[in-house]
């Protein structure tokens, strides 16, 4: 056997690595600065500022950006920043000192930045926060069908003969409506291509934050570099993940917070149904008889709901939409539903919005067959079968 | 979806810079009585339907000017963009050095199709720009020369090139009293040519628009810009946006399909009156107000009148009662008759409009024996004011309302045209007798069905 060559480290890969690191970072991050910016920040160079205030800035947004806050002045998001940061427990003061006016501090904004990185998921949070809405998910609510009022109740149409401008004028508005749906479906196919680059944006932010995590560690040793140039302070500045822990004395501020909203909500119940009670008011046996029957009526109606309650065994039924996303199979679920449960709810959807088709179909056919009937003479020719 | 304007003529031109104008402005007023994301949604509906965006952000409108003379349009074109806020595309206007001389067969005839190719390829180009295309609205006077001739020269071709994009002409119906001799034939033969070619004609009535100057807006002097001015008012508060069945930040897509499809599905009935409510001097504003109630009793009696503002109304005009059959066929020659309608759509912008009450608007005796009121009456609605009025409302009708000042011009021209006189401007560059005879009989047609109503 020849010796076994060991493969060295290519000086000029390791001359790569760290640009390609913080490259994928930058593409990962929203508004995120160039490289070379990142690289001016460690030698606390005054034009890399700016630039990092606001990518603090769009990365401590609790809300995705929008116009209105991203217009705001460099001093004002500074500030913001600031207090951001010192809310999370940031706990080094060279930061606070900085000028307001976000000319200086490259250096210390870059460990505030690496700071929350080391923190958690960063990069995948901000990607989940602004990630592009397909209308791939579905809504998990009872409400909705509870509240609906049901199916209307079929018209009576008077018999007659029937005038022949009302055909005109349902033929017009079947050619109008025709019409529209071409436009719409034109509109449809617009947004579709807007959807599609969208996702490709979106995709390429992806592929960034993997690359960004196959990279991480010569990031990190960079880091210690940076750490090292700035001046120390008292409470060293650790890179470790910390969660700060609610003390007992905030949860009993809690719970008094809770206590008087409660009261508040009781005390405007009170005066609600008072108010309704004045106005409502009637007297004499039919409202008595119409007031029970609503009373009986509302208490079926809760008692469905606690039914449905503990059938589900308490088990937390999330309202609004839930996307559908794959897993591994034996993975214990997580906050969602699983596949089946969400088949199970579209297909009884399914089956209401079918009964409902099937009896309009039926009315449009009792209604047609009416006016076939009402025009002798009037020959019918129905549309070629596709 | 966009709508495009093709703003024709001196006319067209002026009137389509103020209703671009009211547009921007409005969905930028600062007190829109709603919060800040319902304001937003509103602002980003309109500015998609009527504008586009350029890369230094100034929106452009959508639209093309076309004119035989430079005058109007360079005017038009500079008071845009003195605004700042929003102006017109550099490369959309179409104009010649010579004017036309009031002629419309020379506008059909002859620079309708000399022109086709370049006036067709901007509204091409401007269509392009559109991600989907709702419609066109076609601005045009019907009595003028190059206006009125060169825009049913238009509307055929775009009924041609895009027959499946809706088309309203916006058609400014001329003073009683005119000036042109021949402004009779002009608006018969325009008329007539809409009719085969436009899903819809807007008819704004100078008469009517002027007398709401002089008495509502208290205006001494009323000039072309203050008659503009309140157009372009009521065209906004028709087709600003509004919501569509989903409710709140929801707005409606396709405004004007919508509109068509509720009033002008039948072929035979094709024109349209709009009425606003209130109507007052921006002075006078801050001292008002109003209810529902209150605005939807004087806007239905204004529609069943024939009313066309809300001061003078006569309250005698009842509509027939239900049950009797209707009171006979309608009379040019009476004076106060009950205004029938084929149907109406009730625009409603401002406070509380959520318990506004349009009951007074279902009564069948309102509509036609064959159209029943589940059929024949919509309506829209927005939390979102409309330019400082707190609650407005307007009414977009397809009704009886302009027979008698089309019998009145179909009558006036038949005179002239019995005698011959002056045929031989338009015989000189192809419109023959025939056409004439043409005209008479579709317009003599539309009169009689909506009479018969």
């Amino acid at each position: 056997m020849g010796r076994r060559r060991l493969r060295r480290p290519d000086p000029a890969d390791a001359a790569r690595a760290l640009p390609e690191a913080i490259a994928a970072l930058s593409r990962t991050l929203p508004a995120a600065p160039s490289p070379e910016t990142f690289r001016r920040a460690k030698f606390d160079h005054p034009e890399a500022a700016p630039a990092l205030w606001r990518l603090l800035f769009r990365v401590l947004s609790p809300l995705p950006a929008d116009g209105a806050s991203a217009s705001l002045a460099l001093e004002a998001q500074a500030r913001w920043v600031k207090s951001a940061l010192r809310s999370q427990g940031y706990p080094r003061r060279a930061l606070v000192q900085l000028p307001d006016d976000g000319s200086q501090g490259g250096r210390e904004l870059l460990l505030a930045l690496a700071w929350l990185l080391a923190r958690g998921p960063l990069p995948e949070r901000l990607l989940t926060q602004s990630h592009v809405r397909l209308g791939d998910e579905i809504p998990v609510c009872e409400c909705e069908a509870l509240a609906s009022p049901g199916l209307p109740a079929p018209s009576v149409e008077a018999e007659g003969c029937v005038d022949i401008r009302h055909l005109q004028w349902l033929m017009g508005k079947l050619r109008l409506q025709w019409r529209n749906l071409m436009a719409s479906q034109q509109e449809q196919c617009a947004l579709l291509g807007k959807l599609l680059r969208r996702l490709e944006m979106e995709n390429a932010q992806l592929e960034a934050a993997l690359e960004w995590r196959h990279r991480e560690l010569i990031f990190w040793q960079w880091m210690d570099t940076v750490l090292d140039a700035c001046s120390p302070e008292a409470s060293p500045l650790t890179f470790l993940p910390r969660i700060p822990e609610p003390g007992p004395g905030a949860a009993r501020l809690l719970a008094r917070e809770l206590q008087t909203l409660q009261e508040e909500l009781r005390e405007a119940a009170e005066a609600r149904r008072a108010a309704w009670q004045a106005v409502v008011g009637g007297h004499g046996p039919e409202w008595r008889a119409a007031r029970r029957a609503l009373q009986t009526a509302v208490a079926q109606d809760l008692a469905a709901l606690q039914r449905a309650w503990e059938q589900d065994e308490g088990r937390a039924r999330p309202h609004g939409p839930r996307r559908l996303v794959r897993t591994e199979a034996k993975v214990p679920g997580g906050p969602g539903l699983w596949a089946a449960e969400a088949t199970e709810a579209l297909r009884a959807r399914e089956a209401c919005l079918e009964a409902v088709l099937r009896q309009l179909q039926g009315q449009c056919r009792q209604e047609l067959a009416r006016l076939a009937g009402a025009r002798p003479g009037l020959i019918w020719v129905p549309p070629p079968a596709r | 979806m966009s709508i495009v304007t093709v703003q024709l003529g001196q006319c067209g031109n002026q009137i389509g810079f103020e209703v671009f104008d009211a547009l921007f402005n409005d969905s930028h007023c600062s007190r829109g009585l709603c919060s800040k994301r319902e304001n937003e949604a509103y602002q980003a509906s309109c500015k998609e339907r009527f504008f586009s965006e350029e890369e230094n952000g100034v929106p452009v409108a959508r639209a093309v000017l076309v004119d035989m003379e430079p005058k109007v349009i360079n005017q038009t074109l500079s008071k845009a963009a003195c605004s700042g806020r929003w102006k017109y595309g550099q490369h959309s206007c179409f104009c010649q050095k010579q004017g036309s001389g009031n002629n419309w067969a020379y506008g059909y005839s002859v620079h309708g199709p000399r022109h086709e190719e370049s006036i067709m390829n901007l509204i091409r180009k401007e269509v392009e720009k559109c991600e989907s295309l709702s419609g066109f609205f076609i601005i045009m006077s019907m009595a003028g020369g190059t206006g009125s001739g060169l825009g049913a020269f238009v509307t055929q071709n775009l009924q041609d090139q895009y027959s499946s994009a809706l088309k309203m002409n916006q058609i400014i119906w001329p003073y009683g009293t005119g000036e042109v001799i021949v402004q009779n034939y002009n608006s018969i033969l325009t008329l007539s040519h809409l009719y085969r070619s436009s899903d819809a004609l807007l008819v704004h009535e100078n008469d009517a628009v002027h007398k709401i100057c002089v008495k509502l807006m208290n205006i001494k002097q009323v000039s072309f810009c203050d008659i503009n001015q309140v157009l372009a008012h009521q065209l906004g508060s028709v087709f600003q946006p509004t919501y569509s069945g989903e409710g709140l930040f929801h707005y409606r897509r396709n405004p004007l399909g919508d509109l068509m499809e509720n009033l002008v599905p039948h072929p035979e009935f094709k024109m349209l009156g709009v009425r606003n409510i209130p109507q007052m001097s921006e002075n006078s504003l801050a001292y008002s107000t109003f209810t529902w109630a209150g605005l939807l009793k004087h806007l239905r009696q204004m529609l069943i009148s024939n009313a066309k503002m809300e001061e003078g109304i006569d309250w005698q005009v009842r509509p027939p009662l239900s049950g009797l059959p209707p009171l006979g066929k309608m009379s040019v020659n009476k004076e106060t008759h009950f205004n029938t309608s084929i149907a109406n759509l009730v625009i409603l912008r401002g406070k509380d409009v959520q318990s506004a009450d349009v009951g007074a608007f279902k009564d069948p005796a309102l509509y036609t024996s064959w159209l029943e009121p589940v059929h024949a009456f919509s309506v829209w609605k927005t939390q979102r004011a409309f330019r400082k009025y707190e609650k407005s409302a307007a009414l977009v009708s397809n009704s009886q309302s302009l027979v008698k000042p089309l019998d009145m011009i179909v009558g006036k021209a038949w005179n002239m045209f019995a005698s011959r006189a002056y045929l031989h401007q338009y015989t000189k560059f192809g419109i023959e007798e025939e056409d004439f005879l043409d005209s008479f009989t579709l317009l003599e047609q539309v009169i009689a069905s909506y009479c018969n109503l």
